[in-house]
């Protein structure tokens, strides 16, 4: 067993590194001071811009469409690095999963634009009275003519508020099984949205409004009833991911946690020389370190091809909670300065509680693992049983 | 145009850097290996000139077999080839005898241009661009901001502390650069995974005709005598303004010698 990186996964970890350290952490302090959700998109789209220069473009896109088509353990290994920065940023090129399957017309009308940054979408499941439970959706599209007409409310939304289309599933036939079907909505035909605030700073989502809002034929993604499906595939694309933000945040906490301890004097001594401030970070790092295996597991089991629903729950859950309870010790080892607005830290400490609510809460994610495990679908001790 | 450029491994700044209690050279394992930071500026440079003017650009490091990866990173930024001396026998040499191996080993794969980074982060000696010039018989073009090829001549803004000299020279040359000369690239996606496929030829001491006699901790011109961890600093000196505070504080720093 090889726990080492390969050769090429370090070098596009420290590229990746060298970027966030060179061009995201100097904008840190002006980022927080701002008060913002996130960076001006104009600078976005700048910094978007000098990574393509050297090809990190499109993580997750296909070639044929400029992209990396990376694998999901070297994806994770970027998005560990990017976390590190409270500032928002991801490295452009990419797409919904599902818009890759859209017809000629509309991979020209959003998928290609969205790629190149010139439009943005947003992904409308949610809806007040169905999360999880996403065969639970109310909002309908009914046929008039050519047309369909949408009504209807999704909420929590990400991107919501700024997004000038959405993909919306709807229900289309109520009796049917396979009774929903994914739409391409402009703005422009009528939706409306609202922000909502939430605990965190750097995360708005916001809920859609549909009255009326009437599309034609063309704007059906996939086949009508195949809304489901297309909502399963694009639920289970980035669940990984999550947990490598997790990870990334984590290490930077802990980074922080032991300079501070290190630099900080009370009663003649470094606060690193109690105990209370060691045992914070020893848990803190084998916490960490469990965390980091089961989210690089988790992304090479998608890289195998393997069923990876089960160590991506795993993971999810870990690394959801791990991420609370380290940002929560580096705080408190940070004391006032902790609480200050001054560093990431209290920023961070209300932006991961979502983690264990979006995406699957921590009990979804209960709920998978200990259904394989009571119907037998996994085997305890996972690949290596 | 046949350019090498040398580069260092160093250990990581970010991290503890120690000496070793045996022969008090650097210890190499106790930290990451990095690349030297001006060493990238020195690459940069390398790689704008052959887009400029063509040519080839070989890197050139020596150092123990992990400085692979500071090789692959300067493959990976875009350079076509590498040559790594590698020797227990080199172990422990200081700047003249690495000059001597450098050199050696620069006779033997031929150049026009040699381009350094002005200092490592690590021995900070910044004399091996000067040294390497005068063992190969070459202009030594230092500290350089700017640099400009046309034919077989080269010219380089040098920094100073009043600014800059203009100095020209022929080629073959060898220049050392300072960070403010250019922004160095990122490694590309595509330069990362067509760095593996690039030729690393393996030099020893035999290949380069190095004298061991010449190289190494035992046979080094300048010795570690001992070494300490710094004291932790003391309280300053306060001189309180009762009118002549002026006087105090010149009568203080000439009591140091620094007036």
């Amino acid at each position: 067993m090889d726990f080492q990186l390969t050769d090429e996964q370090r070098d596009i970890r420290d590229t990746a590194r060298a970027f966030v350290t060179r061009e995201l952490l100097p904008l840190e302090e002006d980022f927080l001071r701002s008060g913002a959700a996130r960076l001006p998109r104009e600078q976005e789209r700048s910094l978007q811009a000098k990574a393509r220069k050297f090809g990190f473009w499109g993580m997750s896109a296909p070639e044929r469409y400029g992209g990396m088509a990376l694998p999901a353990l070297t994806q994770s290994l970027i998005h560990i690095e990017v976390a590190r920065t409270c500032v928002p940023f991801r490295f452009g090129g990419e797409a919904d999963n599902i818009l890759y399957g859209a017809d000629a017309a509309q991979q020209e009308e959003y998928l290609l634009p969205t790629i190149e940054g010139r439009r943005l979408g947003c992904f409308a499941l949610t809806e007040p009275g169905a999360g999880s439970d996403a065969a639970a959706i109310r909002t309908s599209a009914r046929r008039d003519g050519a047309d369909w007409v949408i009504n209807g409310q999704k909420t929590f939304i990400s991107n919501g508020d700024d997004a000038d289309y959405a993909i919306v599933i709807a229900v289309t036939d109520r009796d049917a099984r396979h009774g929903s079907t994914a739409f391409l909505v402009d703005r422009d035909a009528g939706w409306t949205s609202t922000p909502i605030p939430t605990m965190g700073s750097w995360h708005q989502p916001a809920t859609l409004f549909f009255d009326q809002v009437r599309v034609p034929a063309g704007k059906v993604l996939g086949d009508v009833g195949a809304g489901f499906d297309l909502a399963k595939r694009w639920i289970g694309k980035g669940r990984h991911v999550i947990s490598a933000h997790c990870v990334g945040i984590a290490e930077r906490c802990l980074r922080m946690a032991v300079d501070y301890a290190n630099l900080r004097e009370t009663f003649g001594r470094k606060i690193g020389a109690n105990q209370a401030v060691q045992w914070m970070i020893a848990d803190s790092e084998t916490e960490l370190e469990a965390a980091r295996w089961l989210a690089l597991r988790a992304a090479w089991d998608v890289d195998r091809g393997a069923d990876a629903r089960h160590s991506v729950a795993m993971a999810k859950l870990f690394c959801c909670q791990m991420v609370g309870r380290v940002v929560d010790r580096a705080l408190q080892i940070h004391g006032g300065m902790g609480y200050s607005k001054e560093l990431p830290l209290e920023g961070w400490y209300r932006a991961v509680r979502a983690m264990r609510i979006f995406e699957g809460t921590d009990e979804i994610q209960r709920l998978i693992l200990s259904r394989d495990l009571l119907r037998g679908f996994t085997r305890i001790g996972g690949h290596l049983a | 145009m046949n350019i090498v450029v040398c580069v260092k491994q160093v250990p990581d700044t970010a991290t503890e850097r120690k000496l070793r209690s045996d022969d008090k050279t650097l210890d190499r394992d106790a930290a990451d290996g990095v690349i030297n930071e001006l060493c990238e500026y020195a690459v940069e440079e390398a790689l704008r000139l052959k887009e400029a003017h063509g040519g080839e650009v070989t890197v050139l490091t020596m150092g123990p077999d992990k400085a692979t990866d500071t090789i692959r990173k300067a493959l990976a930024m875009g350079a076509d080839k590498a040559v790594h001396l590698v020797d227990p026998a080199l172990h422990g040499s200081d700047a003249l005898s690495t000059s001597y191996a450098l050199a050696q080993t620069l006779k033997k794969i031929g150049f026009d241009l040699v381009i350094l980074g002005s200092e490592s982060t690590d021995a900070r000696t910044g004399m091996l661009a000067a040294m390497l010039a005068e063992r190969l018989g070459t202009p030594q073009l230092t500290l350089a901001n700017k640099v400009e090829i046309s034919g077989a001549g080269i010219t380089v803004q040098r920094v100073t502390d009043y600014g800059f000299d203009k100095v020209e020279a022929s080629l073959p040359a060898i220049v050392s650069v300072v960070e403010k000369i250019n922004e160095p690239r990122y490694p590309s996606f595509k330069g990362i995974m067509a760095a593996k496929k690039k030729q690393v030829q393996t030099f020893g001491i035999a290949d380069a005709e190095i004298d061991a006699a010449q190289v190494g901790v035992a046979n080094a011109w300048s010795e570690v005598a001992d070494f300490a961890v710094a004291p932790p600093r003391a309280a300053g000196t306060v001189v309180k303004d009762e009118g002549d505070g002026g006087v105090k504080t010149a009568d203080y720093l000439a009591s140091k010698k620094f007036i």
